[in-house]
């Protein structure tokens, strides 16, 4: 019996010369939010691995940009590029992060990119 | 006496991390994905990198709104001016030694500070800005500066009014930043090459503000200690 052949250059040989994540542009069809959109993070349950902050979680923010697609990195860990969808750039105001934010300093934000299977329109 | 005084011998720290790394490498060595030499060849030239390339991309962009534009809306476009090929970078003629080829240069404006960090591992700019400083891989800085960034920018000798919202910029996915601050008053007329030089790491990752006169590689005054103390080794 052979040997199952697995490529394990799928991915390199997919972006050279592209680059990553551009070599996934186009693939991830329409994107469901646009700039302006409120949208909330959902706290969708730590399964192996992602990226999503724990501190993001249920938290509001307003969509600054879309910034490119890509796999998630839940399933890219996993090897799995099957599946791009959009990654939008976030901005949350820091005093619906933190509880303990000083009033102060209200106008204070914080960006950060999450792919669309996390966010929930508000 | 003096026996008791010797220091004790300095004993290397070895995390976890760092033997996953060497046992991950050795495999791979032994396997034929690569070999010892091209693994040195590679920390050799990822060695190289600094942060001038970065600092050109932003004196270029306070020298040409139109290029500011260009970095604004397509940073791995911008890079191509000042030497830099996300993209087709060699030797692998792969987008490494940054894994992903995503660069957004952050607009700073009087009132609007950008601050980058990676809470979630220690993603860096590293094509353009080279190897990150020690302290931006800390978990102090990283857990710190997202919830308390005034605190944080404080210790680093950066205090911002309230009216200057600051905008901490949490780079946990496949785009890499790089803050274009503010082109500081007291640098009219100056060319390109100056304007770099003031143009530093810690004010392209934010937690500084350019000042003229203040560079990286300004001589600093040497102070001698007021009550010195007398080493026997």
């Amino acid at each position: 019996m052979s040997k199952p052949h697995y490529d394990r250059e799928h991915h390199v040989k997919k972006a050279t010369g592209i680059g990553d994540p551009q070599c996934f542009k186009g693939e991830a069809g329409p994107a469901k939010f646009k700039v302006g959109d409120k949208v909330r993070v959902k706290d969708l349950p730590d399964i192996f691995y992602n990226r999503t902050q724990v501190y993001t979680r249920g938290a509001p923010a307003t969509v600054a940009e879309l910034v490119y697609e890509s796999p998630p990195a839940e399933d890219e860990a996993w090897d799995n590029c099957d599946n791009p969808e959009w990654f939008y750039s976030l901005i949350f105001k820091q005093t619906d992060l933190w509880p303990d934010y000083s009033d102060t300093f209200a106008n204070d934000t914080l960006e950060t990119e999450l792919p669309e299977r996390w966010l929930e329109p508000m | 006496m003096a026996e008791k005084h010797k220091p004790a011998p300095m004993v290397d720290e070895v995390s976890d991390f760092e033997i996953l790394e060497v046992a991950v490498r050795e495999l791979a060595i032994e396997k034929g994905l690569f070999s010892a030499d091209d693994h040195r060849r590679w920390t050799e030239y990822m060695n190289t990198l600094g942060p001038a390339p970065a600092a050109h991309l932003v004196a270029k962009a306070w020298l040409d709104p139109e290029f500011k534009k260009l970095a604004v809306e397509d940073g791995v476009k911008a890079s191509l001016e000042v030497g830099i090929d996300w993209i087709n970078s060699m030797p692998t003629n792969f987008g490494t030694p940054s894994d992903y080829c995503n660069l957004r240069v952050l607009e700073d404006t009087p009132k609007l500070k950008h601050v980058v960090v990676c809470t979630l591992c220690s993603c860096y700019p590293r094509p353009i800005l080279g190897q990150s400083p020690e302290w931006y891989r800390t978990p102090n800085y990283r857990r710190r500066l997202v919830r308390w960034p005034r605190q944080v920018l404080a210790e680093f000798g950066l205090q911002l009014p309230a009216d200057v919202e600051i905008r901490v910029e949490d780079s946990n996915q496949k785009s890499r930043f790089v803050v274009l601050p503010v082109r500081p008053e007291g640098t009219e007329g100056w060319s390109e090459d100056q304007l770099a030089e003031i143009a530093t790491r810690d004010c392209l990752i934010g937690v500084a503000l350019p000042k003229p006169g203040v560079t990286a590689n300004a001589k600093l005054p040497v102070h001698p200690a007021v009550n010195p103390v007398d080493h026997d080794h």
